[in-house]
C-alpha cells in the first residue's frame, strides 16, 4: 500500500491500467475504491458477493428491473448453444470436486496481478527465500538507502554479475526491506532470462519486467522505481578475471529514458555477486540448442548438477549513490543528442565503477576477502 | 422514432456474428438511426417490425462489390460496419481467404465508389501476433506482425492492411479500426471461448504469459461507440487488467496439462489435422509469449473504457457472476 498517497498522474491516465484492487500493493488509486473486494471469496463462486466494481455513473450501478429483464430476454433469445462450462457444471456430479480443485489451483497466487504481471501473493510466498539469502546467506550490507525517494519515479542503475540474477533480487529486497517507504523495485530483466522456462515466469510474478524501452518508460511514467542493469548479458557473461570491471553500458538507452521521463538516476554498486558465482569459463556448444547464450562453468557447476547453480555464500555490499537529475540538467530534448547520451552513459558508468572500487577497498579481511567480508 | 428523412443509415456486414448481432440490437433501440441493413449469407434473428432489414450478401462472390456499391448508394448509407470475419480458425482456408481478405477488398471497392461517411472495421489484437519481443502493452502503432504460419491471423492482417491503405487514399471517409482483445462472455462463441471450455488445457511447460480479454458486453458497447463517434484510426478494445495464463485456468477450474514445446507442437499438429481440436498449432505461440494491447486511445478518443475487470469477465464466462445475482452486466451501457 506504499503508493496509495501518491498524487494522481495529472494526465488522468494512471488509473486506466490497473485493476484497482486494494490487494495489489502498488495499484494506483481508483476513485472511491470499493473495499468490499477484500471480503469476497472468489474461489467459491457461489458465495461470492461481488459488488459493483467501479463507481462510474451511479445510475448504472443501481438495479433497473426493466434492464435486467431485457438482458435475460436477450440471453434467452440468443439461440446459441449454451456455453459449455455452465452446461458442464450443471451436469457434473462432481461439482464439489471441481470447486475444491479451483480453490487448490488458486493456492499461492492472487486473482489480481498488476499490469506487468506482479502477483502480490506470489511475491509474499517467495519473501522468505529472499530474506534468507539477504540476511543469512549473503549477509548483505546496504548503504545509501536514503538516496531513494519515498515517492515518485527513479531509475536505479546497477552493475550486473553472476549467471542467475541474484543481484537484482537483492537490490529489490534491500529496498523493500530497509527503505522506510518499503517501495517495490521493478527490475528490468534481459530477454534471455525473461524467456527462460520456469525462471522467467517466476521473475515476472515477483515483479520483473522484460527489458524493453516501452515497458521502462511506462513504468517510470507510473512513478515506479525501475532497476536497470545496462551491462545486460555481457555483465552476466563476465569471466572471473574480469570481475568488477564494468562492461559497456548498452547503447545508453537508460540515459535516454531518464532524460525523456525526467526520472533521476540513482547509481547502485553491488559487490559480492561476482564471488557468489565465479565464472571460470563458458561453453557455447549446445547452449544455443536449449535456448541460452552459454553454459556457465563455475567451481560448482556443472560438476554438482543443479545444486551447483546455488550461489556461494560470499559477503555482499550494496551501495546506493546520490541521485543524478539528468532531466533537469539537460532537458528532455537531449535524449535525441547521441553524443551527449553516450557521454552521460559513460559518466555514470565511471561513477559506478568508482563506487565499486571504494566498496572493494572496504573489505576488511585480507584472506578470503570475498567470503568473510 | 425520428422522422423518416432524418437519422443515420447503417449497414453491417457479418450480421450473424456475435458483435454484428449485438450492434443490430443496439441500433434497433436507438432512435437516432433511421434504417439498418443487416448483410450476411443467412438472416440474423431480427425483431419483427423493426427498422432492420436483411439483405443477402455473400462476400465470396466475385462481383459482389458492384451489388454492394448499388446497395450503399440506393439506401444512402452513411456508415458501413465491416465485421464479416471468422471467429474460429477453419480448415476451409481457401474459403476463409476469399471471405476475409478478398471479401474486404470487395467491401473497399464498393466504398471507394460510394464513399460513405464512415467505415468501421472489426479486427482483433491477434493481428499483432505473440512475439518474444512484444512490449507488455502494444499500442496501436505497433507493427502488425501477425503470425508466421497462421492463416487465420494472417488473413485478418491482410484485410487490415487493405483498410489502412484505403484510409490513406480516401481521406474523406472516416475509417476506424477496432482491434478487439479475445472476447469472453456467457453467450459469445469464438476460438478462445471454445479453447477455455475444455476441462483440460495445454500449458507450455515453464511459460506463463499474461493474457487479456474483453467482456462481450464491453466489446459490443465499444462497437456501438465507434459507430456513433467521429474518431478515426486504429483502436485497441481491451478489458481491464491482465492475468497470467495459468491463473486464468485456475479461475476457470481447468486442469493445466504442461507439455514441452516440441511435444505440444507435434501433438497439436496431429490433433488439428485430424480435426480433433479447434485451434491450430500456431496458436501455441499465444501461450508462450505476450500479446497484450493498450486501450488508452480508445478511452481518450472513443470514450470507451471497459467496465468489467478480467476476473469478472472470466467469472461471467463461467456463469458464476450471473448466478449470484450481480447485475452490472444486465445494466450495461444499453
Amino acid at each position: 500500500m506504499t503508493d496509495d498517497s501518491d498524487p494522481p498522474d495529472p494526465s488522468g491516465d494512471d488509473d486506466w491500467y490497473g485493476d484497482a484492487d486494494p490487494r495489489v500493493p502498488d495499484a494506483s488509486a481508483w476513485p472511491d475504491r470499493d473495499l468490499r473486494w477484500l471480503g469476497d471469496d472468489v474461489y467459491l463462486g457461489e458465495q461470492a458477493q461481488i459488488a459493483a466494481e467501479h463507481p462510474e455513473p451511479p445510475a448504472e450501478v443501481t438495479r433497473d428491473p426493466a434492464a435486467e429483464i431485457r438482458e435475460i430476454e436477450r440471453r434467452l433469445a440468443q439461440q446459441r448453444t449454451p456455453v459449455f462450462p455452465i452446461d458442464l457444471r450443471r451436469r457434473l456430479p462432481l461439482e464439489g470436486v471441481w470447486r475444491r480443485w479451483r480453490a487448490l489451483a488458486m493456492w499461492g497466487r492472487s486473482d489480481v496481478v498488476d499490469d506487468f504481471g506482479r502477483d502480490p501473493r506470489a511475491t509474499a510466498r517467495w519473501e522468505w527465500l529472499f530474506e534468507f539469502l539477504y540476511s543469512r546467506w549473503f549477509r548483505v550490507e546496504t548503504s545509501g538507502l536514503e538516496h531513494i525517494p519515498s515517492r515518485g519515479r527513479a531509475l536505479l542503475v546497477a552493475n550486473h554479475a553472476g549467471s542467475l540474477p541474484y543481484d537484482s533480487a537483492m537490490v529489490m529486497h534491500a529496498v523493500r526491506r530497509d527503505h522506510p517507504a518499503r517501495r517495490d523495485v521493478r527490475p528490468l530483466v534481459e530477454d534471455t532470462v525473461f524467456h527462460l522456462p520456469f525462471l522467467g515466469p517466476v521473475m515476472n510474478r515477483i515483479g520483473g519486467v522484460r527489458a524493453d524501452p516501452e515497458n521502462a518508460e511506462r513504468l517510470l511514467l507510473k512513478d515506479e522505481l525501475v532497476a536497470v542493469f545496462p551491462e545486460g548479458e555481457k555483465g552476466m557473461g563476465k569471466l572471473w578475471k574480469d570481475r568488477y570491471r564494468l562492461q559497456r553500458f548498452g547503447r545508453g538507452g537508460f540515459v535516454k529514458l531518464a532524460l525523456r521521463t525526467g526520472a533521476p538516476i540513482i547509481p547502485v554498486a553491488v559487490v559480492g555477486a561476482e564471488e557468489a558465482a565465479p565464472m571460470l569459463g563458458k561453453v557455447t556448444w549446445f547452449a544455443k540448442n536449449i535456448g541460452i547464450p552459454w553454459i556457465p562453468v563455475t567451481p560448482t557447476f556443472p560438476w554438482l548438477g543443479p545444486v551447483g547453480l546455488l550461489p556461494l555464500p560470499s559477503k555482499w555490499y550494496v551501495a546506493f549513490g546520490a541521485p543524478i537529475d539528468l532531466g533537469r540538467a539537460h532537458g528532455p530534448a537531449a535524449a535525441e543528442d547521441r553524443l551527449l547520451v553516450n557521454k552521460l552513459a559513460d559518466q555514470i558508468r565511471t561513477q559506478i565503477q568508482e563506487m565499486i572500487e571504494q566498496l572493494l577497498g572496504q573489505r576488511r579481511s585480507p584472506v578470503l576477502p570475498a567470503f568473510l567480508g | 422514432m425520428a422522422s423518416s428523412s432524418t437519422g443515420r443509415v447503417v449497414a453491417v456486414t457479418g450480421a450473424c456474428t456475435y458483435l454484428g448481432g449485438e450492434l443490430l440490437r443496439r441500433l434497433e433501440e436507438d432512435p437516432r438511426y433511421r434504417r439498418v441493413l443487416a448483410l450476411d449469407i443467412r438472416p440474423p434473428a431480427l425483431a419483427p417490425g423493426g427498422k432492420t432489414e436483411f439483405v443477402k450478401i455473400d462476400l465470396t462472390q466475385p462481383t459482389i462489390d458492384g451489388e454492394l456499391a448499388t446497395l450503399l448508394d440506393r439506401h444512402a448509407i452513411d456508415t458501413l460496419v465491416h465485421g464479416a470475419f471468422l471467429s474460429h480458425p477453419t480448415h476451409a482456408s481457401e474459403w476463409a481467404h476469399e471471405l476475409e481478405d478478398v471479401g474486404t477488398m470487395h467491401v473497399l471497392n464498393a466504398c471507394a465508389g460510394v464513399e460513405p461517411r464512415r467505415l468501421v472495421l472489426i479486427s482483433t489484437t491477434l493481428v499483432y501476433g505473440a512475439h518474444p519481443k512484444n512490449p507488455n502493452f502494444l499500442t496501436k502503432d505497433a507493427e502488425l506482425r501477425g503470425h508466421r504460419d497462421s492463416r487465420f491471423v494472417n488473413d485478418k492482417v491482410r484485410a487490415e492492411r487493405q483498410v489502412q491503405r484505403f484510409a490513406r487514399e480516401h481521406p474523406r471517409v472516416e475509417v476506424a479500426i477496432l482491434r478487439f482483445a479475445p472476447i469472453l462472455g456467457p453467450t459469445v462463441s469464438n476460438m478462445y471461448t471454445r479453447f477455455l471450455s475444455r476441462p483440460i488445457a495445454p500449458v507450455m511447460m515453464g511459460h506463463d504469459p499474461l493474457m487479456q480479454f474483453v467482456h462481450e458486453q464491453d466489446a459490443a458497447y465499444a462497437l456501438q461507440r465507434a459507430v456513433e463517434s467521429h474518431a478515426s484510426g486504429a483502436f485497441n478494445i481491451v478489458g481491464k487488467g491482465v492475468l497470467p495464463y495459468t491463473t486464468v485456468l485456475a479461475l476457470l477450474g481447468r486442469v493445466p496439462l504442461p507439455m514441452p514445446q516440441l511435444i505440444a507442437r507435434q501433438l497439436t499438429k496431429v490433433l488439428w489435422t485430424t480435426q480433433l481440436v479447434g485451434s491450430p498449432p500456431s496458436f501455441l505461440d499465444f501461450l508462450l509469449y505476450l500479446c497484450v494491447a493498450d486501450g488508452t486511445k480508445a478511452r481518450r478518443e472513443l470514450g470507451f473504457s471497459p467496465r468489467l475487470s478480467i476476473k469478472r469477465t472470466i467469472l461471467d464466462f463461467l456463469g458464476i457472476a450471473a448466478e449470484d445475482g450481480a447485475t452490472d452486466v444486465a445494466t450495461a451501457q444499453a
